[in-house]
């Protein structure tokens, strides 16, 4: 260790280079390491008014955890099968998310990446301008068209297929597709820089073979696309099962996102050590997601992110 | 005949795939001109601008951009500094260490943006109450808390553009320097940095963007500093008036003229280049009406004076037109159209009664359309069942 701080020194000069140590020592330690620590340390303990911190009754316990599998004590149901049932459907309906994504996007990366052409930089300019409009606007749009006043039941009852509006919002479809919609772009880009770079004389090779086209993808495309497609599902599904702010503009009143509970915790109930113990429990299901996922791909935490 | 059926079934999915992702975009923005006072395009009443008015005259959204601009700039320097030192850390750390390191700096682009929101609030609290430091202390102000929460993910972006750039950086420049004599430090300023720009600027571009845009991270920690899009998300969920909308067709359009600027600079220095490598631009003026030369072969060029030309032509309307008529008029019809309601709702419950009580007829809530007020607010009908409606959602 010594040394590579004294040829890191040596090499960037002493000043900026203790400089950049500092820095690169602070962002690991001060902000990733030890908060995410501070975190995990805070969800253990009792939710205490300023004065009783540090005193006596300030011990760890398990309490904030327990909440979530079985509610609040000497309550009448067995499980806290409110928080359990959110918590679920957050990861589910995630997975759900992740995977229409994929289906949706991938033709297009497909597309993209082997059309050769100038239309090609006119398309992809315009995926990237919808990425760049902020998330709450993003949420915001597509409630327009799924409101109950909005574009779509405008249609709907204006051609006089359906004779009600008809509630988008308090049945989730506006949520699930604000959902799919806020993140679309992280699943095709990485799939598109991959396939990108597979050479078309496979593809050919494959047809002149003989190979049908969806042999083509089973064999061909998609092992290649591996990387790609295990980066996108697994940025989509983080993000996803970690979004705020679609749930909270588009969510039905009786639905909730496990975030929005973790929210409500430090918001509204300002119970901080519960919310730190829900957020403890978003991370480790995501970090658990993610591993199985990458081992089903076979990829490597270094492949991601490329 | 099946390889057309193909490509036409390829259109056709892109053309679906683009109208799902631009069609909000676009339905947004129409409705930032319809008067209605919440933001629909359907029925179209009026063509207007005052929600532009309105938008520039809502302090809490200005505050919003002023806020956001000061934790953009403070997370750009922060997050730009610590992304450089980050890859040239990577670059050089002991092998064996390699792989933990890269794991740890690359960990807070996978972790929930909310997680990182609450751990940067929980930690810095117990190091504020640790140093004995009261609530009013700068570790507990929103403005240090928004920057430092949003650079622990945000220098991670920074360092993957940094470290693109630094594996093609050639050691040998660096080695050929200290040979003539160069300090390190000099090496550092005046060989590595200038090699970095163009990577640092793209970093500090992104930075500023991801900044500006972030909300998981942000609204647990922004303390008195709420950015512009903790204060759209409250305008969205409490209560929304097409000021909003306003506001996002200026963010779009600004999109479409940066992202158009940028394709037509990048286009200009590839004809440039093929300028210069020999081959000829005239052909694409050939007999044609002659463009000036930047525009020849430059269709973004041409798009972006026509979209300030229009952005002109519209401020021009709007300080011309005067859409009040056209409310006033419709003001007027919906009002008929609510007496007329109110008095069929007031038929059908005296045959319910049976014409029993004549007082039950006469009740405030049977007209839903409250009287017009001469203001020129944007309120005048936020009594509309229909608005309540999707409040109440």
């Amino acid at each position: 260790m010594p040394r590579f701080c004294h040829d890191f020194l040596q090499r960037l000069g002493t000043v900026p280079g203790l400089i950049m140590l500092g820095l690169v020592l602070f962002w690991t330690i001060g902000l990733i390491v030890l908060p995410q620590l501070s975190m995990l340390d805070f969800s253990f303990r009792a939710n205490l008014p300023p004065s009783e911190v540090g005193g006596p009754n300030d011990v760890h316990t398990l309490e904030n955890y327990k909440y979530l599998l079985y509610g609040p004590e000497g309550g009448s149901q067995r499980y806290n099968s409110v928080d359990l049932k959110v918590f679920f459907r957050t990861i589910v309906a995630a997975a759900c998310v992740t995977l229409f994504d994929l289906v949706l996007c991938y033709p297009i990366a497909y597309y993209l990446g082997q059309t050769q052409g100038k239309h090609i930089r006119v398309l992809a300019l315009l995926l990237i301008i919808p990425y760049w409009i902020n998330e709450i606007l993003r949420a915001f749009a597509l409630r327009i068209i799924f409101g109950e006043t909005g574009v779509l039941n405008g249609i709907l009852v204006g051609t006089g297929l359906s004779d009600a509006p008809f509630d988008f919002i308090r049945n989730n479809y506006a949520l699930y597709a604000g959902l799919g919609y806020a993140y679309i772009l992280l699943m095709i880009f990485p799939i598109y820089n991959v396939i990108e770079s597979l050479d078309r004389n496979q593809i050919e090779a494959a047809r002149d073979l003989g190979a049908p086209w969806w042999r083509i993808h089973a064999r061909v495309v998609i092992p290649y696309a591996r990387i790609g497609i295990s980066s996108g599902c697994t940025m989509v599904f983080m993000l996803t099962a970690g979004a705020l702010a679609a749930p909270q503009i588009l969510g039905g009143p009786s639905s909730l996102w496990f975030t929005q509970l973790i929210y409500q915790h430090f918001n509204d109930s300002s119970n901080w050590p519960q919310g730190a113990a829900y957020a403890v429990v978003l991370l480790l299901s995501c970090i658990v997601m993610v591993l199985a996922f990458m081992r089903l791909f076979k990829v490597s935490m270094g492949d991601v992110n490329k | 005949m099946s390889q057309l059926g193909s490509r036409i079934g390829v259109q056709i999915y892109l053309v679906i795939f683009f109208a799902y992702l631009l069609g909000p975009l676009v339905i947004m923005s129409v409705t930032a001109f319809n008067s209605s006072s919440f933001p629909s395009a359907m029925p179209w009443e009026c063509l207007t601008f005052d929600w532009f008015r309105s938008l520039l005259q809502d302090s809490r959204i200005m505050n919003g951009i002023r806020n956001s601009i000061l934790i953009g700039a403070g997370t750009v320097v922060l997050s730009v500094l610590m992304g450089l030192s980050g890859a040239l850390v990577l670059m050089r750390i002991w092998p064996r260490l390699r792989a933990t390191y890269y794991t740890i700096v690359i960990a807070p682009i996978l972790i929930p943006g909310v997680v990182l929101g609450i751990s940067t609030l929980v930690f810095w609290d117990r190091i504020n109450r640790l140093l004995g430091l009261g609530p009013g202390s700068v570790l507990s102000n929103g403005l240090f808390l928004t920057i430092l929460g949003q650079s622990t993910f945000i220098a991670s972006y920074c360092m993957l553009v940094m470290v693109a750039r630094l594996q093609r950086y050639d050691e040998t420049l660096s080695e050929a320097a200290l040979d003539l004599g160069a300090t390190p430090a000099q090496v550092f300023r005046k060989i590595l940095l200038p090699f970095m720009r163009p990577a640092i600027v793209t970093a500090a571009v992104l930075a500023f963007l991801a900044s500006f845009e972030n909300y998981n991270t942000t609204t647990f920690i922004f303390g008195e500093y709420p950015t512009l899009t903790i204060e759209l998300s409250q305008k969205v969920r409490y209560g929304v008036t097409p000021a909003v909308s306003a506001l996002a067709f200026i963010i779009v359009a600004l999109t479409i003229f940066i992202a158009l600027a940028n394709e037509a600079i990048r286009r200009r220095r590839e004809l440039v280049a093929a300028v210069r490598s020999g081959a000829s631009v005239t052909v694409a003026a050939g007999g044609r009406v002659t463009l000036p030369r930047i525009f020849s072969g430059n269709i973004s060029a041409v798009l972006v004076v026509a979209m300030a030309m229009g952005t002109i032509v519209m401020i021009g309307t709007a300080s011309v037109y005067r859409p009040d008529q056209c409310i006033a008029d419709l003001r007027q019809e919906k009002q008929l159209a609510a007496q007329k309601r109110a008095e069929e709702l007031r038929r059908q419950r005296d045959a319910k009664t049976g014409g029993t009580g004549e007082n039950v007829g006469i009740d405030p809530v049977t007209s839903p359309a409250a009287p017009p007020r001469s203001q020129g607010g944007g309120f005048e009908t936020v009594f509309d069942p229909g608005v309540l409606q999707e409040l109440g959602n």
